[in-house]
This record gives structure tokens, sequence and C-alpha cells, in this order.
């Protein structure tokens, strides 16, 4: 089996995916510094100086300390303290880590039910796909915010705001996930419509195999490179969606805080001066999500410009 | 005369091009009509394949001869006729019912380079019909066979780990002629094999078609634009011209003494070694759309023998004293 | 002196890992009104001759050496100025592909008139009376109409003619035809072969024509060339070739065709066609599949060509570098 993975792992070396990658200066430094980012969130944990969940490490004494650098620092918090004292940098870490789950989560949700509906809509054709390319339009026609900010008030006001704290994050991926699926789904359906003539899928029915396993393992495989640029723009949207419904106060709430929840509880500070409790988890979101738009961009140009529909 | 394998009764497959019911109203001449268009790419033929041969059916782009070999694999419905293997109707089977049908009968497509899944090894294309049709072979047995059918092919079986971009086309095309022989069938449809190769690569692998056919005693359903490869291929020859058959002979005999009209002109535009100058029988036109059919003998518009019998009625493919089977009313009459 | 002189023409395509050699030190010529056949098979680099010729070569390729001598000036060395001066005035071309040379938005008519203004300071009107009488030449039905009709308006037989007719507008000394009638079916294709023939007969335009099809070459060509992975094994006149090759190469070439019997049914082809020689016959393993970089260095540098040991010193005009 080593033999196996060992060529699996040259051929991956001697692929045009990795001569680009190795040549493109902005693809590897965006890895990198999204490599670091996902790293620090998931070993947040390990890595934050204090745990900003636990109420009984935060002191109401410390707030609104600045970062170190400034008059008044307290270096244990070398990015200062929020209004509730918390360690900022731990607060970020920890909201990094929300986002991406968020940001993932979503994507695969969409991921599944774009694929699943946009290979029924490009294989089987005819009223299936009209059926599923309507329903895709018209959920397409509301903003992804605006049926969040519906769905998640209804939610918000039905279960009350301590259960809605439990439930946000899994309310957020289901939001986002179920309304940005269209636009997997049609780059799905387009791309599954051009493998669809060519020769292998013909040779796949001659042999006599059934719907299901042309569509998933013949012309699926063959679609991946577009879905994996669209997901990867996708989770970039979805960062964003999150912490936009989550400073409209919609998202997470301020106790389990992502980088939305806490450039919206510095806003008020920043009148007072304490600025640094906006400005610091903004610019970690917009670091994230543009190394994440600068490797879907290398990434479309690298695999099939073409299928690309953004 | 046994009865043949693969029988073809009255095809004809209409393909529409007016799409849905609203883009078919027109607005002509003052009022709503509604217009449907269709391309008429086969109309109307019968062909007979016997065991063991290879049945070549010739023409050029556009006259239904690459239809005709997806109606029989199925993997188009005929808008009219019957497709009969073995005595049994398969052209309304589905499901289960066609299975048995999906293994006798395989099919070697056109390109090589769209046919075999870029994402799948070789190894994993061949094993993949195999395992799927002989659901009770173990894994040794799969791997004896894949081993087999490459050998045969020639193709080392040590290369089964690669992907299909990684061969040329001709070995690529061998590796498609390994797929279908896999699953030990009895009947295949090849629909233009060798047209996307180069001609050093063309006779190797129409040799190791026949090759196949000796060694596993097949039958082919062979479609090809070029005439010169069918003279060493085929058995029996079907000319196709606009969706129809004009003649249909041994492959010899149509060699030595073409019948129809667009025979003769199809022999004679072959570009041979010996020219020193084309010297083809020159036809009238082009070949017209089959979105609308000329009336009466397709061929009547470019046939310098065409008469007003020729502009009403549709000939029938009639056998004439030589053997050939000939659809032209010049031919009938006496007067070719 | 001869009209085209192609002296140790060396094309190069920069790729990842190194330079793809597409040609090698090539050398022919071409006379005036002559005719000249360029065959190989695809890889061979005889689209890349062509292209080179006028210098079309597309980035990564470039020229690396040699002279492409036109009424002894060199091609390769002049300026994109001084060469559109040359492309489709002095020397024209001819794709595979129509629709490489017309533009779908534009009318037949626009197009023949602006490619004949470009190179001619004359009036629309007398552009396009020479327009319509280059259409007649390609023996269009009604020409009248087919100025004022759009490229998909034809079919591909007509379009062919068409791009003749363009091909023919500024009355060329040369015109390089680029497989101009593989995408066509065999009927159509005799036809237009012959309407080539006759019309560089005619107005005595040179020919140089490139295809994989030795049957046309043998119709069509005084002279040939045999290419064979970006260098030329074999050049003489067609006739001589075709009856005797000397090259194993072009003898497995000419083998491999599909014998046809005569009408008459006297001689019976044997059924089976005779392969060109596969590495494997002549004890060489077939190489391996490789990825396409490697694969693409040709043989011959691999120690692999089959035909290295057998083809040497016989060349007719020229030895192999």
């Amino acid at each position: 089996m080593t033999t196996a993975t060992v060529s699996r792992w040259d051929r991956f070396r001697e692929s045009f995916f990795w001569y680009s990658f190795k040549r493109d200066k902005v693809a590897i430094l965006s890895f990198l510094v999204l490599l670091t980012m996902v790293l620090a969130a998931v070993f947040a944990p390990w890595l934050a100086p204090t745990n900003p969940y636990d109420l009984a490490q935060i002191d109401i004494m410390n707030s609104e300390l600045p970062p170190v650098g400034m008059a008044g620092a307290d270096p244990a918090f070398p990015l200062g303290t929020d209004a509730q004292g918390r360690d900022l940098l731990s607060t970020i870490l920890y909201g990094t880590r929300v986002s991406l789950v968020i940001g993932f989560g979503a994507v695969l949700l969409q991921a599944a039910l774009g694929i699943l509906f946009g290979l029924l809509a490009g294989y089987l054709g005819g009223k299936v796909d009209a059926i599923l390319m309507r329903i895709a339009d018209v959920q397409l026609s509301f903003s992804t915010l605006m049926v969040a900010i519906i769905v998640g008030a209804v939610f918000k006001a039905s279960f009350g705001n301590l259960m809605f704290g439990e439930i946000a994050i899994y309310m957020l991926i289901f939001i986002i996930g179920v309304a940005e699926w269209p636009q997997i789904a049609r780059t799905v359906r387009a791309s599954v419509l051009a493998e669809k003539k060519k020769e292998y899928v013909d040779a796949a029915k001659v042999m006599g195999f059934g719907t299901g396993r042309i569509m998933f393992r013949h012309i699926l495989p063959n679609t991946l490179s577009p879905i994996f640029v669209i997901a990867t723009v996708q989770i970039a949207n979805a960062i964003i969606s999150e912490a936009a419904l989550s400073f409209l106060g919609l998202g997470m709430p301020e106790t389990q805080p992502s980088l939305g929840s806490l450039i919206k509880s510095g806003f008020d500070y920043i009148q007072s001066g304490s600025w640094w409790i906006t400005l610091i988890p903004g610019l970690v979101l917009v670091v994230l999500v543009l190394v994440i738009n600068l490797l879907g961009d290398w990434l479309r140009d690298v695999m099939n410009p073409r299928l690309y529909k953004g | 005369m046994t009865s043949p394998l693969v029988s073809i009764r009255g095809l004809e497959k209409r393909f529409d091009l007016s799409g849905g019911l609203l883009e078919q109203i027109t607005f002509e001449k003052g009022r709503f009509r509604r217009r449907q268009e269709a391309v008429h790419a086969i109309n109307g033929v019968d062909l007979d394949v016997q065991r063991g041969e290879a049945l070549c059916v010739v023409g050029e782009s556009g006259c239904g001869k690459s239809t005709v070999a997806r109606t029989v694999m199925g993997l188009i419905s005929p808008s009219a006729g019957e497709i009969h293997y073995d005595g049994q109707r398969i052209d309304n089977l589905e499901g289960k019912a066609a299975l048995p049908y999906r293994r006798r009968m395989q099919m070697i497509f056109q390109n090589p380079y769209a046919s075999l899944n870029p994402r799948m090894t070789i190894q994993q294309t061949l094993e993949e019909p195999i395992r799927f049709h002989f659901p009770t072979w173990s894994a040794a047995e799969v791997r004896d066979k894949v081993h087999e059918v490459m050998q045969s092919v020639g193709i080392d079986p040590d290369w089964g780990s690669r992907f299909g971009h990684e061969f040329s086309g001709g070995q690529r095309q061998r590796i498609a002629i390994a797929r279908a022989l896999a699953v030990d069938p009895e009947f295949i449809v090849a629909d233009e094999p060798i047209s996307a190769l180069d001609v050093s690569i063309q006779a190797q692998v129409l040799n190791l078609l026949m090759d196949a056919q000796e060694s596993r005693s097949l039958t082919y359903l062979f479609i090809t634009h070029d005439l010169a490869v069918v003279e060493h291929f085929g058995t029996r020859v079907a000319v196709m011209y606009l969706g129809r058959v004009c003649e249909l002979a041994d492959t010899r005999t149509l060699f030595a003494t073409p019948r129809h009209p667009y025979t003769q002109a199809l022999l004679s535009a072959i570009p041979k070694l010996e020219d020193d100058r084309p010297n083809h029988i020159r036809l009238q036109g082009e070949v017209p759309t089959p979105v609308n059919l000329p009336s009466g003998c397709v061929f009547h518009g470019r046939c310098p023998y065409a008469n007003e019998r020729c502009r009403r009625e549709v000939p029938k493919l009639i056998a004439t004293d030589g053997g050939t089977r000939v659809a032209c009313h010049a031919v009938e009459e006496g007067r070719l | 002196m001869a009209l085209l002189e192609v002296k140790d023409l060396d094309v190069r395509f920069a790729v990842r890992g190194g330079d793809l050699k597409a040609l090698r030190r090539i050398s022919f010529s071409l006379d005036k009104g002559e005719r000249l056949g360029l065959v190989g098979e695809s890889g061979a680099g005889k689209s890349v001759a062509a292209f080179s010729i006028l210098n079309l070569i597309a980035k990564p390729g470039y020229i690396a050496g040699g002279q492409i001598l036109f009424e002894g000036r060199d091609l390769a060395a002049m300026s994109e100025r001084e060469l559109r001066r040359i492309r489709g005035n002095r020397i024209a071309m001819i794709f595979q592909d129509p629709m490489m040379t017309l533009n779908p938005v534009l009318t037949i008519g626009t197009q023949m008139v602006e490619a004949i203004q470009a190179h001619r300071k004359i009036s629309r009107r007398q552009a396009r009376e020479i327009a319509l009488d280059r259409l007649r030449k390609v023996q269009i039905p009604s020409p009248e109409k087919r100025l004022d009709q759009y490229p998909h308006e034809l079919s591909g037989g007509m379009r062919q003619r068409v791009i003749i007719a363009i091909a023919l507008l500024l009355d060329p000394d040369i015109i390089i035809a680029d497989e101009p009638t593989t995408a066509l079916d065999v009927t159509i294709q005799a036809e237009i072969m012959a309407l080539l023939l006759e019309l560089c007969e005619r107005e005595n335009v040179a020919l140089m024509l490139i295809t994989h099809d030795l049957g046309v070459v043998s119709q069509v060509t005084q002279r040939m060339l045999v290419m064979y992975s970006g260098r030329i094994i074999e050049q003489g006149p067609t006739r001589e070739i075709i009856n005797d090759a000397q090259h194993p190469y072009t003898q497995g070439l000419i083998n491999a065709l599909p014998q046809m019997g005569e009408p008459g049914g006297a001689i019976v082809p044997d059924p089976r066609l005779h392969a060109v020689a596969e590495e494997r016959a002549l004890g060489v393993p077939l190489p391996p599949p490789l990825p396409l970089r490697q694969r693409a260095v040709p043989a011959v540098d691999a120690g692999l060509c089959p035909f290295r040991q057998r083809g040497r010193g016989l060349l007719r005009s020229e030895q192999p570098d």
C-alpha cells in the first residue's frame, strides 16, 4: 500500500497544481496565513492565555485595557481587553474558531445540497431540472441576509435568548447553508451538462450501470474542480454572512463570540476611545476573508477557468 | 440461412429542434402558428447483422450512421421501428431485463480522449464492468480477467495504476477495446473507432479488432466514414445517405461493382496513391440538411441520373442479380 | 533563386522543464508555381512549420534559429509591420477550420473588402468587384448573394471555398494550406482539392499543402517532404517517393494505408493491414506512458527511435543532424 501512496505523492508533486502553487507567491503567502489562522483557531484552547468562556477567569476590573505599546497597557493582555475584561487575544482566537466552524459547516451543507440537486438537475434534465432550477432561482432572489434575519428573528423570539445562544451555531450553519446552496447547484449543473455529453458517460450507460452509479461514481469526480473553486469562495462569503448577522445581533451571542459579535460588542465603545475592541477583530476578519478569496482566485486560475460561475 | 444476431426493422429517429411549446409558436403573416422542426436523422432503415460478420455502415457526416449505432446500443430510443437481438426485441427493455444485453452487446467510441473516465485508473476502468456483470467473481478472478484483456490488446498490465491521460491516443483506444472485451460480449458496435487516430496507429487498432473477432468469434457493426478502411474490415457494407440505406452488398461486390450513383461517387472521391490528379465523379451541390428532407429519393438533388420519378417516389432497397441491394430507380429501371 | 527558401529553421516551445524542440533545423525550398506537400502524423511539426513561415507561432513558441528567405528577404528577422505587408498579400494562408479566418459577426463581403483595402488603396466598389470575381473563380453558386451572407449561413464546403477566395484576393505568390479539407466529407474534400489544384495551376501560385493524407499529396503535389518528430526525414518528387520510398518510416506510412482494390475486382487487397512497425517489433521496448513534457521530447533523443539505426544515410537530399 505504501507504493501506492508514494506514487500519489509523486503524482501530486508532478502535477500542474503543485507547480503553479510553487510559482505563485500570493498563493503561497495566502495559504500560509490561512494555515496559521486555522491552526491557531483549532488549537485555541491550548494557545489562548485565558478561556473567555470561563467567567471565573474574567475580572471586570481589567476591562478596556489598551493593547501593549500604549499607555496603561498590561503585558498579560497583549491585545488589550474588552468591556467585560476578557483578554482580546483569547476572544479573537476563540472567535476565529467559531467563525471558521460556521464558514466550513455552512459550506459543507451548501455543497451537500448543491451537489445533490445540481447532479440531479444536470443529469436527469427535463422536468426535474426545470423544477429544481426554478426553486434555485426563487431561493437566489431572496437575499441571504434577509432570509437569515427573518428566520433568526423568528427562532430568537420562539426559543428565547438563552436557548438561542446554545443552538446559535447550528442555526447559523443551517441558515447560511440553505440560503446559498443554489450557487453550488448551478455550478455543478453546468459542469454536469458538459460532462454528460462525453463518451465515457455513454460507455458507462452501455455497460448498463444505474443512474446513481453513473452520477456519483463517474460524473461527480469530474465536476469536483469547479466545486472546489466555488466552495472556497463560498467559505469566505459564509464567514462574512455570519459576521454580518452577528453584528446585527442575530448571530452568535456575546458569551460565545464569533469575530462578528466581537466587532459588534466593541462597536459601542469606539466613541469612548476603546477602538481596539472593534478594530483588531475587524482586521482579523478582513485578513481571513482576503486570504481565502485570494486562494479562491488562484484555484480558479489553476483549475478549469471556463466552468467557474460566481 | 440462420437467423440474424441483430435485426433492425423500420428504424426512424427524429430529433426535435423546436424546443418547448412557447418556443414553437411563431408569428407569421398576421397570425400565430405552431411550428415544429425536427432533424430526420434516420428515415426507415432495415438492416440485419449476421453472426460472425462485420457489417460496415458507411456514409458522410449527417447521414445517420452514428445514430443507428447509438440506437442499437440503446443510448437513444428510436422514434419508430424495432431492434431485435437474438430474436428478442430490445429497444423497449428497461432496467433488469436489459442487463443481459448490456453485457452481450458492447460499444467502442470515436474519441479515445473522451471515452475513458479521466478520474479513474485503467485498472478501475476495467474492473468496474467485470464486477458489475459478474458479481459472484472473487477479487482474484476479476484481476485475472483484467490482466487477460489488457494483455490481449497489447497494454502492459503493470500500467493499470495509471490514468487515461498518460497514454497516447492509440493506447487509449486499445484500453477502450479492452473495456468492451472485459465482459465477454458477442456483439460490438464500433462507432468510428479509428478516425481520431494517426494513419500508422489506425492500422494497429484495426488489426487488433480483427484479431479479437477471430479469437472471440465476435460480430461487429462498424461505423465509419472511410470507405478505404471498409475494404479490409467488412464482410458486408451498407452505404447510407441522409438517413437511408442506399446500397447494401458484400464488400468485394460493392468495391468491384458499385451500383448506386452515390456509392460510385463516394468511391471515386477517395484520394488514391496512384492518382496524379483528383479524378472523382463530380456531384452537384452539397448534402441537403436533414431538417427539410428532399421528396422522393434523398439523393436526387445531386444525382446525374435523376428524373421525375426520383423526385417523387422513394426508392426501395431492391435485390439485383449481382446480389447487391440498391435503392435506386435508375438501377431498377435498367437506366444505370 | 527559389521563391521561398527555409534554411536550418529551428522552432522551440518554452515549457516548464525546458525547451521543447518542435522543428529541428529543417531546410526546404519552394519554387514559383510549385506545389509542395508536407506530410506527417500529428506532432510531427508540420503545422508548426507552416505557421513559422509567416512568423505566426504563438507564445510560448519561438523561432530559435535559421532563416526563412522569401525573395531573398528573411521573414524571421522582419518587423511585425513589414510582415503584415506580406501576410495575406504575398503569402496567403488557409486553415483547417474556416472559422479561424472568418469573423462570425461580419458578412463575407465586408471581410473580403477589408482584406483588400488593408493592402491596396482602392475604393469599396472596386474591392467588391475583386471579391465577386474571386468568388466566381472558386465556383460558388450565386456569388452576389454570398457577399451579403454571414459565415454561419454557409455549409462547411462553401465556407472553405470562401476561404480559398479570400486567399486569392490579392493574387498571392504562395498559398500555405494547413489541412484544408480534413474537417470535410470525402466528396466535398475531393471537390475542394480539385479546385485548389486548378486555381494554383491557372494562376501560377505556389502551394504548400500540409496534410496527413498521402493520397491527397499524391493527387495534388509535385514534390513532398515527410516529417517525423520535427525533422524532415525524406524529400523528393512526390511520385518517386510514393512509388519507391527510401526511409523506413515513409515506407511504413505508405504500407499502413488501406489498399483499395481496383474497380473491376481484379486485385483483392490483403485483409491484414501493414501496421507501421511498432517499437517493440524492432526489439526496443515501447516507452512507458509518461507525462506530456517528458513524452514530447522526441523518442529520437532517448535512443528509442526505431528508425534511427535503419534510417541513417537514406535521405535523398539531406542528412539528419
